[in-house]
């Protein structure tokens, strides 16, 4: 428990270096502590150990070219990278009004489904942090299904790379919504299993209870989003506040608490991975309606492969559009949408090229992770693996 | 190659300001490095309570060179469901920087801003006057140069100045000579030979 006297006394403290190669850190995290006996006195994290300047090769890519780098950024939940690129370069081509609405569709339960999985590795790695080996299994078979899913769609388990700039890669392959189905008619009972394992276990519930309490001020001054923000009793879900896709027309509740700690975190992306399902039962529901998944315009959609052998149209776009890509109207936009993670924002500036100017990314785990500096004085370092699991950094896009 | 030329913005300094409409929801701003603080504390006041981001963007050739830009949410520090949250309102300040001109930090007003500006610091090489900690954060702390600089070269000046990795003269390979035997001022000589025929 905190106790303010230790934080101020300097003189008996030590300085630990915590990672970059630690189990429990969830990627290259390297945190410098000051310590007082086992209470953590100051924690100063270092990121920069997976910094592979994703922002600066965009710049040389093509934009659909580009979008491909961003999927790698956040690598469980790539889709909603895409996503968000997709978004804003369609914005900046005025042509988001004409996406198609299936496309809508396949892109929010895409959206949905990497929700799912991205909180079955936190989930799954959160329990192992504290000792729970057995979760792990249920999270990740649950999430096999998931990614077996996504492979379908894209061809690649992690980075299907099938949301693209002005619809989707294709439509869904055949066997698809009887495999979705039958993932629907699954998740119920490994939701309860999984709540079952966790939600009542007093080790877990005294591991997580009042530690890493955030409160809505400090989560706010923080710039802490998503499930963390929620944690903490704001219902600030971009989804509401700011829809894309057709997210307005979607029923779904955003599950908040009010204590603020870990297990307000723990409880809330439990709720929400509740919450994507009903929505994935939504949108499976719409998805009976064929219709095209791509936008119909020569100068950014690919031709379809059968047509690039009979018209002389089609073979000119294609090639125009692979070598030299399409051009952007100049102009700048924010766009964001809401990631497993948080608020995941693009600001993208175009000059009028066939490559972007600058994306600026606002990478969720970031100021997520940054939070970490303001919670973890006052308490154990044996809760600090505790924290850090609760906040949910991904490093891919911490250090982007 | 990255592009260079520089994009005509709706709304930035010396660009004719109404080339395009704003495309997004937010309002967008643009304040002198003067007023920056003076305008920011006051939208604070005015309860913009969220730093939703700070970035900033390289116009290579524009005077004055460096957009830093602050995102900010209206977001009141309470507890709240949706219905009062709703949607809240974005703005965007957009703030024109000379190369070597410094910008005064946010950081006591939002702490969030720590690490933005950090990252602007270590990757565009703007000062923040009054940061309590502004050192490199995702480069190496010995790194020279600001590699989102439009001027810095794609692959690094490490690979600019030799077409071999040290490590890789050290080995079998004489130092200093890459396995070719032609080392870059040798290639840029005949590039600069061939260029005058």
């Amino acid at each position: 428990m905190p106790t303010p006297e230790i934080v101020t006394q300097k003189e008996n403290t030590m300085v630990l270096s915590m990672g970059p190669q630690h189990p429990s850190t969830h990627g290259v995290l390297q945190i410098v502590l000051e310590i007082d006996s086992e209470n953590v006195v100051t924690a100063e994290p270092e990121i920069g150990y997976l910094h592979t300047g994703i922002e600066k090769t965009a710049e040389g890519l093509f934009w659909t070219q580009a979008q491909t780098v961003m999927e790698r950024m956040d690598y469980l939940a790539p889709s909603s990278n895409a996503l968000c690129y997709a978004l804003a370069v369609e914005k900046l081509l005025g042509i988001t009004d004409r996406i198609p609405e299936r496309a809508q569709t396949v892109r929010v339960l895409c959206m949905e489904l990497t929700r799912i999985a991205s909180h079955c590795v936190w989930l799954g790695t959160h329990g192992i942090d504290l000792g729970a080996i057995s979760v792990f299994f249920y999270c990740f078979d649950l999430r096999e299904n998931i990614l077996d899913l996504q492979e379908a769609t894209g061809g690649a388990r992690m980075h299907p790379n099938y949301v693209r700039i002005g619809g989707l890669n294709g439509d869904l392959p055949v066997g698809q919504l009887e495999k979705l189905d039958a993932l629907i008619e699954k998740f119920p009972g490994r939701m309860r299993e999984l709540r079952g394992l966790l939600q009542a276990n007093p080790i877990f519930q005294d591991r997580t209870i009042d530690v890493g309490v955030l409160t809505p001020e400090a989560a706010i001054q923080w710039n802490v989003t998503g499930p963390s923000l929620r944690a903490s009793g704001v219902a600030y879900d971009v989804r509401k506040a700011f829809p894309y896709c057709g997210y307005e027309t979607y029923e779904f509740d955003v599950p908040t608490r009010d204590e603020g700690d870990a297990y307000a975190r723990f409880l809330v992306r439990l709720d929400e991975m509740e919450q994507s399902m009903r929505i994935i039962e939504q949108a499976r529901k719409r998805l009976d309606k064929p219709g095209p998944v791509m936008i119909d315009d020569p100068k950014i959609a690919l031709p379809p492969k059968e047509t690039i052998a009979l018209s002389m149209e089609a073979l000119i776009h294609h090639f125009k559009l692979i070598s030299e890509g399409f051009r952007v109207p100049p102009g700048d936009v924010y766009q964001s949408i809401e990631s497993p993670r948080g608020e995941l924002g693009y600001y993208i500036v175009s000059n009028g090229e066939n490559r972007p100017y600058r994306v600026r990314t606002r990478p969720p785990s970031l100021y997520n992770l940054q939070a970490l500096k303001g919670i973890a004085p006052g308490n154990l370092i044996a809760d600090l693996v505790v924290m850090i699991g609760s906040l949910d950094p991904v490093f891919g896009e911490v250090d982007r | 190659m990255p592009s260079t030329q520089v994009p005509p913005i709706a709304g930035s300094a010396t660009d004719p300001p109404s080339i395009r409409p704003p495309i997004d929801d937010a309002t967008i701003e643009r304040v002198a490095p003067a007023q920056l603080r003076a305008r920011l504390e006051a939208l604070k006041g005015d309860g913009y309570a969220m730093l939703l981001d700070l970035g900033a963007v390289d116009y290579l050739q524009r005077k004055p060179r460096f957009d830093v830009v602050y995102h900010l949410l209206k977001l009141r520090p309470t507890k709240a469901g949706v219905a009062e949250v709703g949607s809240p309102a974005r703005i965007r300040v957009l703030c024109g920087v000379a190369d070597g001109e410094r910008l005064p930090s946010v950081m006591d007003l939002w702490r969030s801003a720590d690490w933005a500006e950090r990252e602007v610091f270590d990757l565009f090489g703007i000062v923040f006057d009054g940061h309590a900690d502004l050192r490199r954060i995702q480069m190496p702390y010995d790194w020279e140069g600001h590699p989102l600089r439009k001027d810095y070269p794609m692959r690094g000046p490490a690979r600019e100045r030799s077409p071999r990795p040290s490590f890789a003269n050290k080995s079998n390979v004489v130092a200093g000579t890459p396995p070719s035997g032609r080392t870059l001022e040798a290639l840029q000589e005949e590039i600069r030979r061939a260029r005058e025929q």
